[in-house]
């Protein structure tokens, strides 16, 4: 008895550790990885909108805008995220960020690809440099500070954020729904800007 | 003979009435009375509702212009305490009339991080919004604003620009604007408003940066007006009303294509030259780059989700990301001993672009995104480095990332990738979170507990950051009384 105890306790012993290692293979720790397996794809999937470009004065535009996107690092919140990582093949089709505060309702990362339906093919040039200018979104409620960091892109120049706005309508067009901005139920009794939330709800 | 009498009578109690009903609704009309209080208080707490959820984030709630996003912005957002207005039609000094408080938040002011509210708020809205706006300065009380008279324009003609250009170098434009309007030669270079905070000249090539407006009329009247609070004066006595409008002739000749208008040629010439000049000039290619990208996370935050000017790019913002563990942003100021003061340019560029700390431990490709920085041309990364040695220290010492025990780790991985749960993540400012936790822990929060321990007082903590004005705690006490 105290033999079948001893042999199963090494058994599963092993089995915790060949199970471990087998975890740390497959998933292991990040930074464990080569640094290039986070640059190279990110790098791939910012270069590929790039090559349907036909207008050249719209290409080196494109590439300005890509150089921005790139190092301002939108597509750490606005690509979804797969199991392993970000999901390129969707890349900055939002939902890659998301919160739910109790009180003042959800944040959602939005779609930033120029789908009709769901992005930002329904949005005029203006709407979407004023959300990088001032962090005002079309329906006029201002975003949340922290993780829209609109008051850094505030300060681009509008030639730059332009260029943004040329590079993101030549992105692949992902239809990804995102949750509307969506306030509580008791948010008109919580807020003290009931008259905002009026204004809010008309323009719906 | 009755039925005339029935109708006569009828004709004299109906006039009756609709003599009556005139002098009953005489009573109300506020031509004859004073304003109906009602009336009035309700336009007021529409305009204190839609200051507060649309204008105080960066106004601040006193009109002080130091609201929570107001330390990151340049430039800084309008004080309405002092009723010193840029954008006016009214004399050097003097108060704005309601039409120019109207026209800058329709249109925006160009330049700023001031949007056109345009499209949201008009009619009532936009009477009421003013009239609140108005009540932080005393100034709309005392005086009356004093409507300049607009001559009659000079149309612009080459004559006209070459008399701007002479009125251009006798008014010594040229020394805070340059000889080319750009800036450069410029002597006075320091330029500060009256709070002190520094300002940079208006680049006279790109009309579409221009606060007012780039139209010759918007650019006279700013000759005309002065701007209120810069160095910018009125030229009222030292040019006559012809030479203004010849030199707004001559600012509107100066004028650049801007890039949405530019064909390939045009293009690749200027952001060549573009590239050159940031080459040249690194720590300004460094400190837009910086001022865009990196201060709204390496900056410090009090409680209420203010970000702190004497904390600028000290860090201090807490990344809680379960399982990951608890990341803060670094000092990036150039002291010695809490920030970037010993760290060698290569340290910094294997950090930013590698993710390898100092100790050579590697970094999580989030929070800090050298991910997306390893995307950035080398000559970007350097004038990065430029810039942040320029910066002055600042002390704050910051905590080292907290890494999560292996188990809870594991047990975190585990949830997240086989039970698919999403992970939480809370974002908080470092300085306060002892206090708060405090507070959370003595049981001043209260509502919906959600599933992670560490998320009731995390998801609590996190609030103040929300786009709202109010103390969460205070919204969860008025929320239980109700």
């Amino acid at each position: 008895m105290k033999k079948f105890l001893r042999w199963s306790a090494i058994v599963i012993g092993c089995l915790v550790v060949v199970g471990f290692l087998a975890f740390l293979y497959f998933i292991p720790p990040l930074t464990m990885v080569p640094q290039t397996a986070f640059t190279q794809p990110l790098a791939q999937a910012l270069d590929a909108p790039l090559k349907s470009i036909k207008d050249p004065a719209e290409k080196i535009l494109a590439e300005r805008g890509k150089m921005i996107v790139g190092h301002s690092a939108c597509s750490d919140c606005h690509t979804p995220q797969g199991a392993q990582g970000p999901n390129y093949n969707e890349f900055l089709a939002g939902g890659g960020m998301k919160d739910e505060f109790k009180l003042y309702g959800s944040v959602v990362s939005r779609n930033l690809t120029p789908d009709k339906e769901t992005g930002i093919g329904m949005r005029t040039d203006a709407e979407i440099m004023r959300v990088l200018r001032s962090g005002v979104s079309h329906d006029g409620r201002v975003m949340t500070p922290v993780y829209m960091p609109w008051f850094d892109f505030s300060n681009m120049t509008d030639e730059d954020r332009y260029a943004v706005v040329v590079y993101l309508r030549h992105l692949k067009p992902v239809w990804n729904k995102i949750p509307g901005y969506s306030p509580l139920s008791d948010f008109e009794k919580l807020s003290e800007t009931a008259g905002d939330y009026a204004e809010h709800k008309s323009l719906h | 003979m009755r039925r005339w009498l029935i109708r006569v009578s009828f004709g004299i109690v109906g006039a009756a009435a609709v003599c009556l009903l005139f002098v009953w609704t005489g009573t109300l009309s506020p031509l004859n009375s004073s304003p109906n209080p009602d009336q009035s208080e309700r336009s007021m707490s529409l305009g204190k509702a839609i200051y507060q959820s649309r204008c105080a984030i960066c106004h601040g709630d006193d009109g002080k212009g130091e609201g929570r996003a107001a330390a990151l912005l340049n430039p800084k957002p309008l004080d309405f305490t002092s009723g010193m207005y840029k954008i006016r039609t009214t004399e050097s000094g003097s108060i704005p009339t309601d039409e120019d408080i109207a026209r800058a938040i329709t249109n925006g002011l160009h330049g700023s991080a001031m949007p056109d509210w345009g499209p949201f708020i008009h009619g009532d809205s936009l009477k009421a919004i003013i009239t609140y706006i108005k009540l932080f300065s005393p100034r709309f009380k005392e005086e009356k604003p004093r409507i300049v008279h607009i001559s009659s324009p000079v149309p612009s003609s080459e004559s006209s620009i070459a008399n701007g250009r002479r009125v251009y170098a006798k008014l010594q434009c040229a020394s805070c604007h340059g000889t080319d309007g750009k800036g450069a030669g410029a002597t006075a270079t320091d330029l500060i408003d009256d709070w002190g905070n520094e300002i940079t000249t208006a680049n006279l090539t790109e009309p579409w940066t221009f606060k007012g407006g780039g139209t010759a009329r918007d650019i006279y009247l700013r000759f005309r007006t002065g701007m209120n609070g810069t160095p910018m004066p009125s030229y009222i006595g030292s040019a006559s009303e012809k030479e203004m409008w010849n030199l707004a002739n001559y600012v509107v000749s100066l004028a650049r294509k801007p890039v949405w208008a530019m064909n390939a040629e045009e293009l690749k010439a200027f952001y060549a030259a573009a590239d050159a000049e940031a080459k040249k000039n690194p720590v300004r290619r460094g400190k837009y780059l910086v001022e865009s990208f990196c201060e709204g996370c390496h900056s410090g935050y009090s409680a209420d989700g203010k970000v702190l000017p004497e904390f600028k790019l000290a860090g201090g913002l807490v990344f809680d990301l379960y399982p990951f563990g608890k990341f803060t942003s670094f000092n990036l100021t150039s002291d010695k001993e809490t920030g970037l003061g010993n760290w060698t340019d290569a340290e910094i560029k294997r950090a930013i672009t590698q993710g390898i700390q100092r100790d050579g431990s590697r970094l999580l490709p989030f929070p800090m995104p050298w991910t997306s920085i390893a995307q950035m041309p080398d000559d970007d990364v350097n004038a990065i480095i430029a810039y942040l040695r320029t910066v002055p220290p600042i002390r704050n010492k910051v905590p080292m990332p907290e890494k999560p025990n292996i188990f809870s780790y594991m047990w975190g991985k585990f949830e997240m990738l086989i039970l698919k749960k999403d992970a939480p993540g809370y974002i908080y400012p470092m300085k306060d979170f002892r206090q708060m936790e405090h507070d959370a822990k003595s049981g001043t929060v209260g509502g919906q507990v959600s599933k992670e321990p560490q998320s009731t007082s995390a998801n609590s903590l996190s609030s103040p950051l929300v786009a709202h004005n109010e103390n969460p705690f205070g919204n969860e006490e008025r929320g239980a009384q109700q």
